[in-house]
């Protein structure tokens, strides 16, 4: 059997396939299941701030029937963060308490500045293995430039790393206009590893209703391709570990991913699609093709393709088709 | 059956009212202007504690403005009022000088007109809609103000009466807890015959009367006289007992106690867990009003003190928010200041306290919302940093939101900190009741009749809703009083 050890987030994992932030994880009893199917470490349901603004609003109008209540109300967004932070506790210490041996890591998505540290602070304190900081501002804001994007992550991720001793990753989306120079610049800093890319809510607009709704929640296996490039792109050339995620429905994909340069891959649809199992079929597949290929250790691979290895790393960079389309325009004729 | 709609018209049609309306033109009432609270000068009562800082209406300013009322034939204003009193009928007694009949009116729906007339946010409730706000865009009938007027004349002239109660049937049942919806729940089911002791955790009965409000707000007085009352009808009363702790329900009822009624409160403090909130220096408003309020520490005679600090920063924007700060203005503060993440518009505390405040020298910090403390060699608080906030769009409370301002800090020195950003439930009640349905928040849950999911056990105020008026906590009361005297009359059959 072929040794499927690996690391990332500051830590050694058994199998490099983690379970991605998502509801897969938000009891004990899935997370028993999730770490006796193989998986390296689970990354923890996100505290979203979001969430928070929302269920203030829904308190409010629950409980205040009139104003005379308005005190006991005035601060309770932050009865509401302490209730999620109780709950992230509780759920660490349940599984440890159940002896589940799995690193555990606590995952945050917040929007203002101030709130990453107070979170990533208390998360930590829960006992958490490793935070996840799922950070991303939409590049939607019309008067927010560029340099104030940059800026917002650094300030952002220093904060948190100035606040916390356990290790810290940042979950990445593709929309950077420096996003290679970007990358290798978050990997100096003091991060345990980047993941390639967060995967977004889609929105598509109803034909009838002429509506905007929600479109695809999971993601389908072809969308690996933008992240395997990417991992590629920058395998060899940062400074920390990197993961892939988004499309990596199989052991194949996953292999591709470590072989661009991932030291684990992060899968969630993958399961929700088809169970549990999938996650041991993806770790049976790895050890069973290693086997098949003589390469004694998952370690042995990671970045064997990546653009500091392969013999034409411009193909990672090539994005027009030209000859190719030609001939695809040909046979359509 | 009459409804309370029709009892009321019965009331308004009463000949002396007819009368007492045909007294002054519409006009004439209406030209008048609202009274003045005469206040105690703010130089001279900020150097003393027990100093009312409303000293209340005389007889002809009460009689002047109780003319102002123009006793509607809707009368909007007892919409406004959580237990529903018949206000005009109350006003008009004070217009004709019946005092005392002024005095009974309320005390139909209100047992403790005194407090409330003080402490009661009437420009929220009754005054909001009074027919001078919502038709005539004129100052209120000062409702509150008047019902002070007549619960203080009664309590003064010596008149008070300790209500006729029923022959005892021998039936124990307890409240656990002494503030408004407890002293309520007691003297209505002393009323109806029942044999009610009252077990309070701390060493003085009146709840959050005495440990919340300070004396200059709320003389102890005025809770006093209500508790001697109660006393004279019979209701004992039990300090320094934790029910759950001292004895556990079972142990009382085992001893007799047939029905339960809890009025714990939300004696829980908040607090924001941000970095630093644990140095010295950094107390709940909680802590800090029952030293200054029960313990003495205003005193240096006591051995309770509290510390006392030169900047005292207060972090809040409530009633609380401003007892405490105006408390440490009293305790020689030379800086003391509201910390509130809105601006001054959406502050929850009265508008008569906020006014109060700022008369004493309050600074008030609005917009600006603490991130981390900072402190001494010795681990006392010495800085604190404030974000600085902006309003954003209205919330579900219809407020505008405070949102960060990136980047915008603002450090402040600071040597005593006091945190008032609400209260949760007493937790101990339902702690010691794993079968008692609590609501994720910690309130115990409740019917229409204020009973929970244990039926001898009936819960009101605080506990129940959070956070509550003392008027709304005392209607708990009653509310379950009526519901377990139905129950325990019922199981008796």
């Amino acid at each position: 059997m072929a040794n499927l050890t690996t690391r990332f987030f500051g830590l050694e994992l058994k199998t490099p396939v983690i379970i991605g932030s998502s509801g897969l994880s938000n009891s004990v009893e899935k997370i028993r299941l999730l770490a006796q199917s193989g998986a390296g470490a689970i990354v923890l349901k996100s505290v979203f701030e979001e969430e928070i603004v929302n269920e203030y609003k829904t308190e409010f109008q629950k409980q205040s029937d009139d104003q005379s209540n308005l005190e006991f109300l005035d601060y309770f967004d932050y009865e509401i963060k302490n209730d999620r932070v109780k709950n992230y506790l509780d759920l660490i210490q349940g599984v440890k308490k159940a002896g589940i041996n799995i690193p555990l890591i606590a995952s945050i998505n917040c929007a203002s500045g101030n709130e990453w540290a107070f979170f990533a602070k208390r998360l930590a304190e829960s006992g958490a293995d490793a935070l996840e900081l799922n950070l991303f501002l939409l590049p939607s804001d019309l008067n927010r430039s560029a340099e104030q994007v940059h800026n917002y992550y650094i300030t952002t991720i220093n904060k948190v790393l100035d606040t916390v001793s356990v290790p810290v990753t940042v979950k990445l989306s593709p929309y950077f206009a420096d996003l290679a120079r970007f990358i290798k610049e978050l990997s100096e800093t003091r991060l345990a590893g980047i993941t390639l890319f967060n995967r977004f809510y889609n929105v598509d607009i109803d034909l009838d209703t002429r509506q905007i709704v929600p479109a695809n929640v999971l993601s389908h296996p072809t969308e690996y391709l933008q992240p395997l490039r990417w991992v590629g792109i920058v395998s060899g050339h940062v400074s920390c570990d990197i993961a892939a995620s988004t499309g990596i429905h199989d052991y194949q994909t996953a292999l591709k991913m470590i072989m661009a340069g991932a030291s684990a891959v992060q899968v969630v649809s993958g399961v929700y699609k088809h169970g549990y199992d999938v996650v041991k079929h993806m770790v049976h597949g790895m050890d069973k093709w290693l086997d098949q290929n003589g390469i004694a250790s998952v370690s042995e691979l990671i970045g064997c393709a990546g653009s500091a290895k392969v013999k034409n790393p411009a193909m990672y960079e090539r994005v027009q088709f030209m000859k190719y389309f030609g001939e695809f325009d040909q046979s359509v004729d | 059956m009459t409804t309370y709609t029709e009892y009321l018209k019965e009331r308004r049609e009463q000949e002396w009212r007819e009368e007492l309306r045909k007294k002054l033109k519409g006009k004439e009432r209406t030209d008048q202007p609202r009274v003045h609270m005469p206040e105690v000068d703010p130089n001279e009562r900020v150097k003393s504690q027990t100093v009312e800082v409303n000293l209340g209406l005389g007889r002809e300013e009460a009689i002047k403005e109780a003319s102002r009322c123009m006793d509607c034939v809707n009368p909007t204003c007892i919409e406004g009022c959580p237990v529903g009193i018949n206000i005009p009928e109350f006003i008009k007694n004070i217009e004709r000088e019946e005092f005392s009949l002024a005095a009974k009116t309320l005390k139909m729906y209100n047992a403790l007109p005194a407090v409330c007339g003080r402490v009661c946010p009437q420009e929220k409730q009754c005054e909001s809609k009074c027919f001078y706000t919502i038709k005539l865009n004129k100052p209120a009938v000062a409702i509150g103000y008047l019902e002070r007027f007549a619960a203080d004349w009664e309590r003064e002239s010596g008149s008070m009466d300790v209500p006729q109660c029923a022959p005892s049937n021998g039936i124990k049942v307890a409240a656990v807890g002494s503030g408004p919806s407890s002293l309520s729940f007691a003297g209505d089911m002393v009323k109806l015959g029942y044999d009610v002791t009252v077990f309070e955790a701390l060493h003085e009965i009146g709840g959050v009367l005495k440990y919340g409000i300070p004396e200059f707000r709320l003389p102890n007085r005025m809770v006093d006289v209500e508790l001697d009352i109660l006393k004279k009808m019979g209701v004992k009363f039990v300090t320094n007992f934790i029910v759950g702790r001292t004895a556990s329900f079972e142990q009382l009822k085992e001893e007799g106690f047939k029905g339960f009624f809890v009025g714990s409160g939300a004696g829980l403090p908040r607090f924001m867990n941000i970095p630093g909130e644990n140095y010295n220096g950094i107390m709940s408003s909680n802590e800090y009003l029952t030293r200054v309020n029960l313990m003495g520490a205003n005193n240096d005679e006591f051995d309770t003190p509290v510390l006392r600090g030169k900047n005292v920063a207060v972090i809040g924007g409530g009633n609380t928010a401003m007892d405490s700060v105006r408390t440490a203005k009293r305790l020689g503060a030379e800086r003391a200041m509201i910390v509130y993440r809105r601006s001054r518009v959406e502050m929850p505390a009265r508008v008569e306290e906020v006014k109060h405040a700022e008369e004493e020298g309050v600074e008030f910090l609005n917009l600006t919302n603490p991130i981390e403390y900072f402190a001494d060699e010795k681990g006392r608080v010495n800085k604190m940093r404030l974000q600085l906030m902006e309003l954003g769009e209205p919330d579900a409370s219809g407020r505008r939101s405070p949102v960060e301002i990136p980047g915008a800090t603002q450090d402040i020195d600071v040597d005593l900190v006091i945190v008032a950003v609400g209260v949760s439930p007493n937790p101990l009640i339902p702690a010691s009741l794993p079968d008692l349905k609590v609501s994720r928040w910690g309130t115990i849950e409740v019917n229409d009749g204020m009973q929970s999911s244990i039926p001898v056990l009936f819960a009101g105020g605080d506990i129940v809703r959070g956070g509550a008026t003392v008027i709304l906590a005392m209607g708990d009361g009653r509310n379950a009083a009526k519901s377990m005297h139905e129950y325990l009359s019922d199981q008796k059959d």
